[in-house]
């Protein structure tokens, strides 16, 4: 079964490639997730998170020839475009306002106390969209140290610190030993 | 790394992103297939012959626009925020709508209507409106077409309910049905769609209530696209500006 779907993989990046839309949508739908998370928090906007995606979605298969390796690079190639149409979007003149998701306030009984939640979400907010990207990738989507760094097109030492003075602003007692 | 540090960080990160809405995947397929990229192998000679005759015929016309109409629209300059530039009014004689027309989430926004034609009068006409994107979405709410223009709002804009979803072509005379079981006509006087717009002249979003739009009239400054319903919905139409963009909205829950 397993190695029936192996099979399967390369050529349904084959016929994407080619320009069958079928195939490059089955390929990105279990992306869609991840990149839909990552353009919510960059843009803090969820509807144009939304159309961060379907906007890069488009572009990621206009430029599917220009993808380096095999489908396993198309993650971390997919959530760069995703980062990217992020940035144009916050570039926009319009993008004027500071938009602010609705935020949730589920309480747990695990649940830290309000006021350290107002201060992780206060230090969140003033967190600019490169900073933000670093963190989400590596925590929030739980990518590798390797595939942060392909997203973020530097080597994994770089994205290592990059991960490491994101979070210093969030916890100004972290070390770097602690971002592993 | 601090496990407690990264659980509260998810926290504040899944409670600004929550979830995408269900239809992103249906969104995204349908946005793949408008957007479809130049198939490759033994056909890209040909592909590439077609794009160059079309070039030339677009050039050939657009020159002969340009000679023709001396009105340009409005600067493309981005406004600081998008703003609808004109309501959707209820043409005199209309049907009663059978419900009351419902205040939209933004109150900059024209209420929904529920029977009966809607009309809505461009502010920045040129003598010809030229149709560079037809885009789809699907929100909360409504289901949603933008069809943007590269020089101004056209004329004028009539939206009308539609029986069935069978429309008759114009020129032609022809007749094609769309999926769905209901439908919406959309008149846009002075426009044209095929100097500047080379996308799909049929679309299927497949949305819960926008199943399927298609161009039905091309000619004489007119532009129609028939929209295909899976039921009786509400709608609105409005002018967003910078760049000018007719928006339809079609209610969805």
């Amino acid at each position: 079964m397993m190695s029936a779907v192996m099979e399967q993989r390369p050529s349904a990046m084959q016929r994407a490639t080619e320009g069958d839309a079928d195939s490059f949508a089955m390929l990105i739908d279990p992306l869609l997730n991840p990149a839909y998370r990552l353009a919510a928090v960059m843009l803090s906007d969820r509807m144009a998170a939304e159309d961060a995606v379907q906007e890069a979605s488009v572009k990621a298969w206009r430029n599917l020839r220009q993808l380096r390796g095999d489908e396993s690079s198309l993650r971390a190639w997919f959530l760069s475009i995703v980062a990217n149409e992020c940035r144009m979007t916050r570039r926009r003149r319009w993008w004027s306002v500071v938009k602010s998701a609705e935020v949730e306030s589920e309480r747990r009984s695990d649940a830290p106390s309000q006021e350290a939640v107002t201060d992780l979400r206060r230090a969140v907010a003033r967190l600019s969209l490169d900073e933000r990207l670093p963190l989400v990738l590596y925590f929030y989507l739980d990518l590798p140290l390797d595939e942060v760094a392909r997203t973020l097109r530097v080597s994994p030492s770089a994205a290592k610190s990059r991960i490491y003075r994101a979070a210093r602003r969030l916890r100004s007692d972290l070390t770097l030993e602690e971002v592993s | 790394m601090s496990q407690n540090f990264r659980r509260d960080l998810n926290r504040e990160f899944d409670a600004i992103s929550g979830t995408p809405s269900p239809a992103l995947s249906a969104r995204v397929r349908s946005a793949l297939e408008q957007g479809r990229p130049a198939r490759t192998g033994p056909f890209w000679m040909a592909g590439l012959a077609a794009g160059l005759i079309a070039a030339i015929v677009v050039s050939v016309l657009v020159v002969s626009n340009l000679g023709r109409h001396t009105a340009i629209g409005p600067s493309l300059i981005p406004s600081p925020s998008p703003s609808p530039s004109a309501a959707a009014t209820a043409t005199p004689g209309a049907t009663p709508s059978p419900s009351p027309a419902q205040t939209p989430p933004d109150s900059t926004l024209p209420a929904f209507v529920c029977a009966g034609p809607v009309s809505l009068a461009g502010t920045h006409t040129p003598a010809v409106a030229f149709v560079d994107a037809v885009r789809t979405g699907t929100h909360p709410g409504y289901d949603r077409v933008t069809i943007e223009f590269n020089n101004g709002e056209p004329a004028n804009v009539d939206m009308s309910p539609h029986a069935g979803t069978t429309f008759t072509q114009g020129a032609s005379g022809q007749q094609v049905t769309l999926q769905g079981s209901t439908g919406l006509l959309v008149i846009i006087h002075g426009a044209d769609e095929h100097t500047a717009y080379s996308g799909s002249t049929d679309i299927k979003p497949g949305y819960s209530v926008l199943v399927e739009l298609r161009q039905v009239e091309d000619f004489e400054g007119t532009v129609q696209w028939g929209l295909g319903l899976s039921k009786t919905a509400c709608y609105r139409e409005f002018f967003l500006t910078n760049p000018a963009r007719l928006v339809i909205d079609i209610q969805n829950s």
